[in-house]
């Protein structure tokens, strides 16, 4: 695209991009360290994980002020305007993966030394892989304004949701042959759970990046593969 | 002369186009209008229409033709030698431009705001009684009541209501924008032509001309030429964005500012241009 004939503007822009490319970093970091830390039982990354948080939040706010006094000195309209706003929805959604990253790594520290049995982790380490994937792809995509990448990563959630339900199915099998497993099986539960919405916030993304670059949403139908509350239904049965 | 429903519908303007649109109705139709300053033609194939009720921006650099279009609007450029106009402005299905059409008649029925105030050198009072007394006949009392109706519609009143006999030219630039405005409304127009009303003022007075755009738009159509884009996307309905003559883009107001269809009036409206 043309630059702006007032240069401080494309300045502005382009600062308000490198910060989510840099809080997109951070967010991708955090998740990979809290599911480490799950997987190799390491309490101190996971306490690392879990202080680390306010670096994201604090790129957030930073995001947000940017932001803010870009609209009040530019008055930014159409592909600038959605921009803008683009980016205080992407801070947002990436705020949010931090937060979940955050709360699998209290779990880790929760669970307090009684882990679950390693095949278990296997469909949770198996997510995040997925989800790392879903949010490198879809930081790519915005990165280049890629229409194309960014409906990609849209479609890919589903595979996501099929792993999540199988997950959990698995984890519901242990709890009814064990009830001493059910706490760690809760725990990791919503670990995957966690991982499974970072999934959703990567989808928002790609809205997001479809938003900057067409100026309306993604009005197709989006796949669904996570059957949870259905097996949940089957299982009681 | 009435331009026949059939070259009309040929043309498929906005309303016929949009499904949306299907409460408007058209208060003036431009159709394949071209403008010319001697051999320099100004106005290129132009067609577009102003709904009542509604109020219409004009967008675009300076030479674009907006102004030019909106002086087609009520025929100001007879007042030139070597302008004229080609092809069809339909005010409620009356060409305009036919020879045969009364220009004081017309210019009483689509009146126009300057870019700078434009006060007669008499008193605020005469101001507007002035235009009131070429078209009608109203006893004294009759005619004060409507020259304080007036300032009230250009939201003046309160401020000048105890020295209606000082000076027009002795108010501040916005006051002498909105005495502009109730001499124009004061006449009982149809459309209003705002050919950049606020580029001469401070931003309170500015706020205060919106908002009158704003009521005026119930009773009148409405046009305004702006070279500030926010104006444009804060007061209007529709908005036409002009380059080089010709008619780039017209659409909703909402839409045009925030998913341009053409590349041009995206670069043009986001600072890009040239």
């Amino acid at each position: 695209m043309t630059d702006h004939t007032f240069k401080a503007f494309d300045a502005d822009l382009q600062e308000l991009s490198r910060m989510i490319a840099e809080m997109g970093g951070l967010a991708e970091r955090r998740v990979a360290e809290a599911v480490n830390a799950l997987a190799r039982r390491d309490i101190a990354l996971a306490q690392r994980v879990v202080a680390s948080d306010g670096e994201i939040d604090a790129l957030q706010r930073a995001i947000e002020e940017s932001a803010v006094l870009t609209i009040a000195r530019r008055q930014p309209m159409a592909v600038d305007l959605r921009e803008v706003v683009g980016t205080l929805r992407l801070a947002n959604d990436l705020e949010r993966i931090g937060d979940l990253a955050k709360n699998i790594a209290k779990r880790v520290v929760a669970l307090n030394g009684e882990f679950p049995p390693p095949q278990l982790l296997r469909g949770v380490e198996h997510m995040t892989d997925l989800v790392l994937e879903q949010m490198k792809h879809v930081l790519d995509a915005y990165a280049r304004r890629d229409l194309g990448a960014a409906l990609a990563v849209w479609r890919g959630d589903e595979t996501i949701d099929a792993v999540c339900t199988s997950v959990f199915r698995e984890l519901l099998t242990y709890m009814m042959e064990d009830p001493r497993n059910i706490t760690f099986c809760i725990h990791l539960w919503f670990c995957a759970k966690n991982i499974e919405r970072m999934g959703d916030h990567a989808t928002n993304i790609a809205e997001t990046v479809h938003y900057i670059v067409e100026g309306r949403p993604i009005t197709d139908r989006r796949p669904k593969g996570d059957t949870t509350n259905i097996a949940a239904a089957g299982a009681v049965r | 002369m009435n331009i026949t429903a059939t070259s009309a519908d040929n043309l498929a303007p906005y309303h016929r186009a949009n499904p949306s649109a299907v409460n408007l109705t058209e208060k003036i139709a431009v159709r394949e209008l071209n403008f010319f300053y001697g051999e320099n033609r100004a106005l290129k194939d132009i067609s577009v229409s102003l709904y009542r009720g509604k109020v219409t921006a004009f967008i675009g650099p300076s030479g674009c033709g907006k102004s030019t279009l909106l002086r087609v609007f009520n025929r100001m450029y007879d007042l030139y030698p070597n302008q004229r106009a080609s092809g069809h402005v339909l005010l409620e299905g009356e060409d305009i431009l036919s020879p045969s059409q009364d220009v004081n008649l017309l210019r009483a029925k689509v009146g126009m705001v300057f870019q700078k105030p434009t006060p007669f050198p008499m008193s605020i009072y005469e101001n507007v009684a002035f235009g009131i007394r070429l078209y009608e006949r109203l006893s004294k009392s009759e005619l004060d009541g409507r020259v304080k109706h007036c300032l009230e519609r250009a939201a003046l009143w309160t401020e000048v209501k105890d020295k209606l006999n000082a000076n027009g030219l002795s108010l501040s630039g916005g006051q002498q924008q909105r005495l502009c405005i109730a001499r124009t409304v004061a006449v009982r127009p149809e459309v209003i032509l705002f050919d950049e009303p606020c580029s001469a003022l401070d931003p309170i007075s500015t706020a205060k001309i919106e908002e009158l755009i704003d009521e005026l738009k119930n009773d009148y159509t409405i046009a305004v030429v702006t070279h500030n884009m926010q104006q444009a996307a804060r007061v209007s309905d529709f908005t036409a964005f002009m380059y080089l003559g010709e008619l780039v883009e017209f659409g909703d107001t909402t839409r045009l500012f925030t998913n341009p269809a053409e590349r041009r009036t995206q670069d043009y409206i986001t600072g890009r241009f040239g």
